[in-house]
This record gives C-alpha cells, sequence and structure tokens, in this order.
C-alpha cells in the first residue's frame, strides 16, 4: 500500500514538473501564481492572528472555513483537466484494489500549491480561535482534519461526476466557468460592502450554523475547547471525523463504479427516432440566400457555441453594467451609454478565427470578392440583430436614470457612429490579422499569435476611435457652439447614417482581401 | 502518341512543379501528376508522405510555394469561381460546423454554395437516409462518433454535385459498416462519369477500390498508373508499394526474441 502511494504521490510530482517543462509561461504562470497564493495566505495569516480576541473572531475564522470548503468542493467542476491524477477512468487498466488506490490518491492530493494555501488559511483560522495548550493540540488535529476534508470533497464531487466532466456538456460548462466566477466576485465584493457598513456582528447567526457544518466544524471544535466546552467540541472533532468518513466512502464507492462498469457516454443511446422537427422559425425570419444563410449560423453559434456565447454574455454584461451602474452611484456620465456598442462592436473581430478550422466550409464557398462580401455581410447583420436594439436599449435606459433626456439623440447617433465603425474594422482586422482561438481551456488564443491578435483587437479600437472621430468631433462642436442646442437632434440621423456608411465601405475594404487570402487566413484559424 | 494526347484532354486534375515548404520542412517536392477523369483514384503513401499537403493545395485550401494545378482544365488560383464550384472536399484533421446538427449543417453548406433552399432540402434527406444518418440528423456533429462525421462530411462535400471529388483519409476510424456505406455511395458516384480522389495508407482497400493509383513518398511520386500497372510483378499492391517506399526488408522482430505468450515475466 505504500509503495502504492509513494507511486501516485511521485507520479502527481512529474505530471506537474513536466507540465511546467513543457513551456516557459507556464513555468512563469505556475511561479507567479505560487508567489501570489503564498502572500495572499500569508497575509490571510496575519490578518487572521490580528483577529485573535476579538469577539467576532471565530465568526470569521468558520465563514473562512467554510469558504475554503466550497472553494474545494466547485473546483474540479470548473477546472476538470486540473489534475490528471483526479480522473481514475486513466487507471482503469492497471490491477489495482480500490482501497489502497483511495489512500494513494487522497495522499497524491495533498501535493500542489492549492493545498498548501488551504493549509496556510486554515492554520490561520486555528490560531486566530484558540487559547491554551489543550486548544492547540486540538488544533493540529482539527487541522489536518479541515485540510483532509476539503481534499476528499474535491475528489468525491469530481469521481462523482468524473462523466459529466469528460463529456462535451461538462466541457461546455468549464468554459463558462470564468462568467460564474466572475459574477460570484461581484456577489463577495457586495457582501463585503454590507459588513463593512454593518459591522462584523452580521457574521453571528451564519456563524451558528457553520460551526456544526464540516469543515468548520473542526476549527469550530477548537474555538469550543478555548472556551472549555470539551463536550461540544467532541461533537465537532467527531461530526468532522465523520463527514470524512463519509466522503471517502462515496468516493471509493463512485471509483468502483467507474472503474468496473462501461462508459456509458460510448454506449448508443436510444434512437431518438426520425421524428420530423419543425424548421425553428429563425430560418423563416431572415432573408434568403447567402445573406440569412451566414446570418442563421452566427445566431445559432452565439446560442450554442460556448466560447461565442461566453464572449457574447461577457461583452452584453460590460456594455450594460458600466453605464447603468455609474449612473445608479451618480458618477455617470450619458455618454458612458457608447459603451454598449463598443463593446458588442468587438464581437465582429476575428470573425474566422472564431469558426476555427471549420472555416475551410467557408473557403471553398468563396471564389469571389463578391461572396466574400455576402459573407462579411452575413456576419455584419447577424451581429446588428442584437447589437442594435441593444445599444438603442441601454442607451435609453442610461437616459432615463439620467434624466437627461434632451443629450439623447446625439448619444443615439454617437453609439451607432461608433458601432459602424467597430463593424468596419472588426471586418478588415478579421481578414487582415486572422488568429485562432483553442475551443478546448480557457485560453483565447493559440500560443504564438497573442502579438496577432492584440493587434487586431487594439489596432482595431484605435483605428475605430479615429473613423469615428468627425461625428466625435461634430458632437464637441454642436455643444460648445452658442445656438448648437437646438441642433443636436440632427446628430441621430447624421450619427446612424454616417455609421451605415462607415460599415459598408469596411466591407467593401476587406471583401476582397478575404477572397484573396482564404488559404492564408484558414492557416492562422487552424493553429492550436 | 495520340494515347498521350487523349490523357491530356481528359485529365480531371493538372498538376505541374508543385512545391511546399514548411520552414525546414520540405513537404512537397516537385510534383507533376495527371489524374484521369471519371475513375476511381487512389493516393497512396506512409504516413508524412505529403498526401493531406498536395490535396489541400490541389482543392485550393493551401497555397503553393511553387507549380500549378488544374481542375477540369481550369487554373484552381486563376479561375476559383470555375473549380470552387466543379469540386467537393472531405478534408482530414480540420473541423464541422459541430454546433450545428446534421441536417443543419448540410442545409448551411447548400445553402452557402447558392443552392435554392428546397433543393437543399430535398439532397440533404436523400443523402442523411442513404448515408444512415435519418436518425442522428438533428443531433449537433459535435456529438458524432468518426464514422458520423465523415459521412456527414461526405454527404457535405456531394451536396452541389461536384465533378471532380476529393476526400483525405475518408475511411480512417470508420467502422466496417460506415465504410461499407461510404463505398457504395463513391462507387455509384464514380459509376455516372464522375472523378475521386482519395489518400490511404491502407493498400487493401486502395486494391479494391480504384483503378488507378498514384503512389507518393517523401513528397514525391513514386509510380502512376493503372493498379495493374503499378502492381507489376507483385501479387499485391502492398508487396509493390512497400518495395516502392524503400520499406522492404526490415525486420523488426529479431530483437524482441522474449515477446510471446506462455511467460508472464
Amino acid at each position: 500500500m505504500t509503495g502504492l502511494t509513494s507511486t501516485v504521490v511521485r507520479l502527481k510530482l512529474s505530471l506537474l514538473r513536466n507540465g511546467l517543462r513543457q513551456s516557459g509561461g507556464r513555468r512563469a504562470a505556475f511561479v507567479a501564481s505560487a508567489v501570489v497564493a503564498l502572500l495572499f495566505a500569508a497575509l490571510q495569516l496575519l490578518g487572521l492572528l490580528a483577529l485573535r480576541g476579538h469577539a467576532h473572531a471565530d465568526a470569521v475564522a468558520l465563514l473562512g472555513t467554510a469558504v475554503l470548503g466550497l472553494g474545494w468542493a466547485v473546483m474540479p467542476l470548473f477546472f476538470p483537466s486540473g489534475d490528471e491524477t483526479l480522473d481514475p477512468t486513466r487507471l482503469v487498466m492497471l490491477p489495482l484494489r480500490p482501497r489502497p488506490l483511495v489512500g494513494a490518491l487522497l495522499a497524491a492530493s495533498l501535493v500542489g500549491i492549492g493545498p498548501l494555501f488551504t493549509l496556510l488559511l486554515l492554520a490561520g483560522c486555528v490560531l486566530s480561535v484558540a487559547h491554551g495548550a489543550a486548544a492547540y493540540v486540538t488544533g493540529v488535529v482539527a487541522l489536518a482534519l479541515a485540510l483532509l476534508v476539503c481534499v476528499a470533497l474535491a475528489r468525491a464531487v469530481a469521481t462523482a461526476n468524473v462523466r459529466l466532466l469528460t463529456s462535451r456538456k461538462g466541457r461546455d460548462l468549464a468554459v463558462l466557468s470564468g462568467l460564474v466566477i466572475a459574477v460570484g466576485a461581484q456577489l463577495v465584493n457586495f457582501g463585503a460592502q454590507r459588513l463593512g457598513s454593518a459591522g462584523l456582528g452580521q457574521l453571528a447567526p451564519v456563524a451558528d450554523v457553520l460551526r456544526w457544518l464540516p469543515p468548520a466544524s473542526a476549527v469550530g471544535a477548537v474555538h469550543s475547547v478555548s472556551e472549555g466546552s470539551y463536550g461540544t467540541a467532541t461533537a465537532q472533532l467527531l461530526l468532522s471525523v465523520a463527514a470524512l468518513a463519509l466522503l471517502v466512502g462515496g468516493w471509493a464507492g463512485s471509483l468502483t463504479r467507474l472503474m468496473t462498469y462501461p462508459d456509458g457516454s460510448t454506449v448508443q443511446a436510444a434512437d431518438p427516432g426520425t421524428r420530423e422537427r419543425p424548421s425553428s422559425g429563425l430560418g423563416r425570419l431572415l432573408p434568403t440566400g447567402r445573406t440569412g444563410t451566414v446570418m442563421e449560423r452566427s445566431l445559432r453559434y452565439i446560442w450554442r457555441d460556448p466560447k461565442t456565447k461566453a464572449a457574447w454574455v461577457t461583452s452584453l454584461a460590460i456594455g450594460l453594467i458600466v453605464p447603468v451602474f455609474n449612473a445608479l452611484q451618480g458618477t455617470g456620465s450619458i455618454y458612458f451609454a457608447c459603451f454598449a456598442a463598443g463593446m458588442l462592436g468587438i464581437q465582429m473581430y476575428n470573425q474566422f478565427g472564431q469558426d476555427t478550422s471549420a472555416f475551410w466550409l467557408v473557403a471553398t464557398a468563396i471564389s469571389s470578392p463578391r461572396d466574400a462580401y455576402a459573407e462579411l455581410r452575413g456576419r455584419a447583420l447577424a451581429l446588428l440583430v442584437i447589437t442594435l436594439p441593444y445599444a438603442t436599449l441601454v442607451t435609453v435606459l442610461t437616459t432615463a436614470m439620467l434624466g437627461d433626456w434632451a443629450r439623447l439623440p446625439e448619444v443615439l447617433g454617437l453609439s451607432f457612429a461608433l458601432l459602424g465603425a467597430m463593424l468596419a474594422t472588426g471586418a478588415w482586422t478579421s481578414a487582415r490579422f486572422p488568429y485562432s482561438i483553442p475551443q478546448e481551456g480557457h485560453k483565447n488564443v493559440a500560443p504564438g499569435q497573442a502579438g496577432l491578435a492584440w493587434i487586431s483587437i487594439f489596432g482595431g479600437m484605435v483605428a475605430a476611435a479615429l473613423v469615428c472621430a468627425p461625428v466625435i468631433a461634430l458632437t464637441i462642436w454642436v455643444n460648445v457652439s452658442a445656438d448648437g442646442d437646438a441642433w443636436t437632434w440632427l446628430l441621430l440621423p447624421v450619427g446612424a447614417v454616417y455609421g451605415a456608411v462607415v460599415t459598408g465601405t469596411g466591407l467593401r475594404l476587406a471583401a476582397p482581401r478575404t477572397a484573396r487570402y482564404l488559404p492564408e487566413i484558414l492557416t492562422a484559424v487552424s493553429k492550436g | 502518341m495520340t494515347d498521350a494526347a487523349v490523357v491530356e484532354t481528359a485529365a480531371a486534375v493538372r498538376v505541374r512543379g508543385l512545391w511546399k515548404r514548411f520552414g525546414q520542412q520540405v513537404a512537397v517536392a516537385g510534383i507533376d501528376l495527371d489524374l484521369p477523369a471519371g475513375k476511381f483514384i487512389g493516393l497512396v503513401g506512409p504516413n508524412g508522405a505529403g498526401k493531406t499537403t498536395t490535396l489541400s493545395m490541389v482543392t485550393g485550401l493551401l497555397r503553393p510555394d511553387q507549380g500549378s494545378v488544374e481542375v477540369v482544365g481550369h487554373d484552381v488560383w486563376r479561375d476559383p469561381v470555375a473549380v470552387k464550384a466543379r469540386i467537393g472536399v472531405l478534408p482530414e484533421g480540420l473541423r464541422l460546423f459541430e454546433r450545428l446538427s446534421g441536417r443543419e449543417l448540410l442545409g448551411y453548406c447548400g445553402r452557402l454554395r447558392g443552392l435554392p433552399g428546397a433543393e437543399v432540402d430535398k439532397r440533404a434527406t436523400q443523402l442523411l437516409e442513404v448515408l444512415d444518418l435519418a436518425g442522428a440528423q438533428h443531433k449537433l456533429v459535435v456529438d458524432y462518433s468518426t464514422g458520423m462525421r465523415k459521412k456527414i462530411g461526405l454527404a457535405a462535400a456531394l451536396l452541389h454535385n461536384p465533378e471532380v471529388l476529393f476526400l483525405d483519409e475518408p475511411f480512417e476510424g470508420v467502422d466496417p459498416v460506415s465504410a461499407q456505406i461510404i463505398r457504395g455511395v463513391l462507387e455509384r458516384y464514380t459509376a455516372s462519369g464522375a472523378t475521386v480522389v482519395f489518400s490511404s495508407h491502407v493498400m487493401e482497400l486502395v486494391e479494391s477500390l480504384c483503378d488507378w493509383v498514384a503512389v507518393l513518398a517523401a513528397g514525391r511520386i513514386r509510380a502512376t498508373g493503372t493498379l495493374a500497372e503499378v502492381r507489376g510483378d507483385h501479387p499485391t499492391l502492398q508487396g509493390a508499394f512497400l518495395e516502392l517506399v524503400g520499406a522492404r526488408g526490415r525486420d523488426a522482430a529479431s530483437n524482441l526474441d522474449w515477446l510471446g505468450g506462455g511467460a508472464a515475466r
């Protein structure tokens, strides 16, 4: 058994080492994240030590431990490929029994930055509530228990979901996890602000629940010992031990099932039948011919392709949050409403990269600049179907919140001009600086193409601002001139027409380039 | 003389002096090739011989460093309008639009090529039926198996009824049932006078399917001609092929004398 444990731990270390050996960038990222994690943990440790003796120290310690536990529980769902020893199906061909394997895998789980980080934080939590020799002794046990519960929790969750995580739907889920984390961070921020204003006393009722919930119950036991209530402490420790046993038992069970039953994902699903499915209404609403065909596919991809969806949701959210939140806080300007148009216009960039190597299907169907123009126009129109109403809505909403109705026409005009400029430069950079977007993982640029991506997006955005300059200048001029207020309404049609003309020009410039360099674009977007 | 002239005019594909380098590595080193029209043509060679690179350049998906390619008399790079309407392609290692269902993918490809919608839907229904994909037509292609992907790719390549069909490893990773279906469709297609060019390294398959073969190794053409011509004195194409690519006489097993059943050590 010890032989197996040391083998698996060594396997984990080799995987870690070989992963780092692959590239300097990965090594740098590893070192950087290690340093950041350790610094953060050290600061947290100091902060928790400073809390010693504070009336609500136990509440903070319990909450901290609970959050750590939660983190360990959800981590494997979002980063399934992070730890290859997590996937027991890789070991399925080896003659191993589940019981020793569980011990070995648990030991291997303790290797890495994550466990070290957790250990430091838990140590801080324990130290902040431990008073007296008995409490310190309990603390050592609690520390080990809490850490093991965290790690076992992660393993149990991962193993229970391994079929999901290695399936297509699971990987789709992982791509969207960035969004969940961003929203979660927003919520944590919100909670922290409330705490800051209302004081730590708010945590007391939460702490009363958490002190009985593993892994926080282990830290709760230390607190109980410090207060002299040994009976409570024993119960809390036993609860943690029971949780650990339960988790390990459940994990061993699903491990056995996984390793002895066939992979259900390769078994042919019951034939869904040849039932006729009514064609979606989408197709009928769109124009016929190439334009409608391209629009339909683009719109379907926004919904069905996780990468595209994530990019769109981010753009939609930021485009709304920046102007509206600023308006809510009273620091807003109505001109922030242009953010919506700007953020959504970014989606026009690297159009062909979004296709990945499936671009060959497009390439074989483009034989002239006219085809390329129809292709680009279809994509721009698909974008406008969503962007135009959305940018208008955000602008009207921001205006309503600020009550600045007189400026609505000019801001709308600016938004439309900006959108047109983004579409035009987006189309052109799509043809000129294509780069591939890897479909797996969180990266949005293939290795070696980061420079290209920067040129494409930032160069394009600067160009868009320049293209937009006449309308911006006109807006400023109308605003500063003496009787300009009477003419601001004119900026709406001017901006809209300018945006449309610029878009048309951009597409016409991009089309011949696209048609001429199809093989080069295909090569660029097929990397990674 | 007259025979040569007939071949010249009837060539489905004419390649002259084709070169492609990737950095230091020469993938295709000066290929001249005339592929006769109306034949089932096999492009065979070991892994890394340059089959995929050659097919990519012939179909306009990769720009050659040098050389010219004509498909049914039209230059691939100077007259793409005429060529792209006449060829169907199934590349290897490139994705499809996998977030579409099989039926949606065919609808997309057909309409993108300018076919009328009703005609596309009719052809798609028939192709899905023949290729045994009707049951999975509403499933996303991303959830298809390898064989199903090859079949839906073949359907997309056939949809616009091309004159010449280029297939890169169409049988790689395909189960025998799907392979038989693909085979049947391709045989029916060539019987009507169309040309199929496909690459493979499975000699038995090439031998049973093709009437014309080009052997490629290390970026060069080693032999071309009818099956009988290329096979020569060898009983099988496999034997002729191994000799052509210079892989005869390597006995890899001599050092593996411990390998065998019985002892578990």
